[in-house]
């Protein structure tokens, strides 16, 4: 691994063309500034989304599904703890990480904070929404676990190779999430009472999920697809995703 | 935070004319922080004339040579491949940090599998790792490397690779290409792009059987055989990169030049991202240089806002600023003039920073 420099090419082109960068060394400092940024994102997001779902544990109406709700929460802490890692190599105190911040703080139920990041965390704005109870905690995720999905196969083709390797290996995990939210729902269609406060919760969580898809036209993404940690656009992500969410609440009869 | 461990250099062995192995020997206590996964690499840290210099080498040994070995090649320049070449000597101590790097997939002794290696030069050595070590822990298994070099003088490990050859009959393969040599089949002469490839994968490998492919070496070559193996249907998964580490990309710093004292409470900031330059009045209290670049509409990356992650790290050209907390940037990087954004309030009149650098 040491390199003749004759033969190499300017990092930019390397990149533009699908080049793959896999050490920290490799790594021009924008392009470290914003893979930080994108894991820092990520990380957050989780640490947040597993201290708001563990509130929400002991709600559950089964063992059966509070096993589910643990599990989530601790795959979800797991997937921040393996990106951490890949921020300690690049300088990150990652013992201080997890503490530096009140995961569990939430605003109040009626806010409105758009996209826009809030707070001194870099969780999804969707993420500083407070979950009322378990039926609404089963909305949320179902809604939220379509779009991580999405957004983690999105991530897995990134230009950080052992970053895009860390998110291959969580979205099957992810995908499982999603699922176990979906039998969630499903449960609780069985009860023909809880339609309309199922339907109330999805009123609420779907804009608010849609938005964590970022603004149509960014300039930061614009930065991101330049250094291939991105591909496909905010706008094109979300369509994805409403599209998803339109199929399966239409099989739902929710729609 | 990065933590050093002392190595003992017990041999340094001449591999080709401007390249060298080197075998390093931990202290007893630190053998299990230096337990490495084939194709990781070693960062080693030394300062020559007062500056700190890190350098990434790749492991070349496999899992049960039961040694630590890395190759340093001289690279045109380079300050610490070229001291490894000419200095360095058996009794020298270096100091690394513990193996890092991901360029390998788990072996499971009870599969078989089909490898295809390419390595361009000195990108050879974490894939040497990586070879030793599938064929004695992956009894079923075969890899072929495909191995870029300038000439046969500079080809490293040329004769390790034929013993490798020899003792693993039929499960080993190696192709040389060769640029400045014509050579009897055509197709072993020049570069490892993606014309080679396609005729390599009619012939010679047959990339339908390859479960997994690693590539070693500079980028051009790299995005070609990538460009190839997607080509032929292999999946993102199914390809591994090591790009050469130790190319010094940062800019060199700007040695810093002392502004106008510190008589003003405000501060002229001139800030730099992705090119584009703001100059910014900004209040020496209450008030960092992040928060400023952000008010001024400048994208700067930040994340924990609390000296903790080192997302806002730039450095600083001219004046002085001063750090609250800093729990991410080691001393060496500071000395450098690299910041946390977010901590950081100007002392001096103006300052000039950089995303950038």
């Amino acid at each position: 691994m040491t390199s003749d420099p004759t033969d190499t090419m300017p990092l930019e082109d390397y990149l533009a063309q699908g080049g793959k960068l896999t050490t920290p060394e490799n790594a021009p400092p924008r392009y470290r500034g914003e893979l930080l940024r994108l894991m820092a994102t990520f990380v957050d997001s989780e640490l947040a989304g597993a201290a708001g779902f563990a509130d929400i544990i002991n709600q559950g109406p089964g063992i059966k599904e509070r096993i589910a709700a643990s599990r989530i929460v601790l795959e979800k802490l797991d997937h921040a703890e393996r990106v951490l890692a890949v921020m300690g190599e690049f300088g990150a105190d990652i013992s201080r990480y997890a503490s530096h911040h009140p995961w569990t703080a939430r605003v109040a139920r009626d806010s409105d904070l758009g996209s826009a990041r809030h707070g001194s965390d870099m969780r999804l704005a969707v993420l500083h929404y407070p979950l009322q109870d378990w039926l609404d905690a089963v909305v949320m995720n179902v809604l939220m676990g379509r779009a991580v999905t999405i957004q983690l196969d999105e991530f897995s083709r990134l230009s950080y190779q052992p970053l895009g390797d860390i998110f291959r290996a969580i979205l099957p995990r992810e995908r499982r999430h999603m699922e176990l939210g979906e039998e969630g729902l499903r449960k609780l269609l069985q009860d023909k009472a809880n339609k309309p406060a199922i339907a109330a919760s999805i009123a609420y969580w779907r804009p608010r999920v849609a938005a964590s898809f970022g603004a149509a036209a960014s300039q930061h993404f614009d930065t991101q697809k330049k250094f291939g940690l991105r591909h496909n656009g905010n706008a094109e992500l979300a369509a994805e995703w409403a599209r998803q969410v339109d199929s399966l609440l239409g099989e739902l009869g929710l729609s | 935070m990065a933590r050093f461990f002392p190595l003992e250099v017990t041999d340094v062995r001449r591999e080709t004319r401007d390249a060298v192995v080197v075998t390093l020997a931990p202290r007893t206590e630190d053998r299990e922080a230096f337990d490495f996964t084939q194709g990781q690499y070693l960062t080693f840290r030394r300062s020559f004339d007062g500056e700190e210099l890190r350098r990434s080498y790749s492991i070349c040994a496999g899992k049960d040579e039961g040694q630590l070995k890395v190759g340093i090649k001289r690279v045109e320049g380079g300050a610490f491949s070229t001291w490894a070449n000419e200095e360095l000597k058996a009794g020298d101590a270096l100091e690394a940090m513990a193996p890092m790097g991901a360029f390998h997939v788990p072996l499971q002794p009870e599969v078989s599998r089909h490898y295809l290696g390419f390595a361009g030069g000195s990108g050879i050595t974490p894939v040497l790792s990586l070879i030793k070590t599938t064929l004695a822990r992956e009894p079923g298994s075969r890899f072929t490397l495909i191995y870029g070099n300038r000439s046969i003088n500079s080809i490293m490990f040329r004769e390790e690779l034929e013993d490798i050859k020899n003792t693993n009959l039929g499960r080993f393969n190696v192709v040389h290409v060769l640029e400045s040599e014509a050579q009897e089949i055509d197709l072993f002469s020049g570069r490892i792009d993606a014309e080679k490839c396609a005729r390599l994968f009619k012939g010679w490998v047959n990339i339908a059987a390859i479960d997994m492919a690693f590539i070693c070496g500079p980028e051009p070559m790299m995005l070609a055989i990538a460009a190839s193996l997607h080509e032929h249907g292999l999946r993102d998964d199914q390809i591994k990169f090591e790009l050469f580490a130790s190319a010094p990309r940062r800019a060199r710093h700007v040695v810093k030049t002392t502004a106008n004292g510190a008589r003003a409470e405000t501060c002229k900031a001139t800030i730099t991202l992705d090119g584009s330059t703001r100059i910014i009045e900004m209040a020496k209290k209450g008030e960092t240089i992040l928060e400023a670049a952000l008010a001024a509409s400048l994208d700067a990356p930040y994340a924990c806002k609390a000296g903790v992650c080192s997302t806002c790290r730039a450095m600083v050209l001219e004046g002085e600023v001063e750090m609250e907390t800093n729990h991410a940037l080691e001393d060496y990087e500071v000395r450098q003039g690299y910041v946390l954004t977010c901590q950081c309030h100007p002392l001096s009149d103006h300052v000039v920073v950089t995303y950038d650098q």
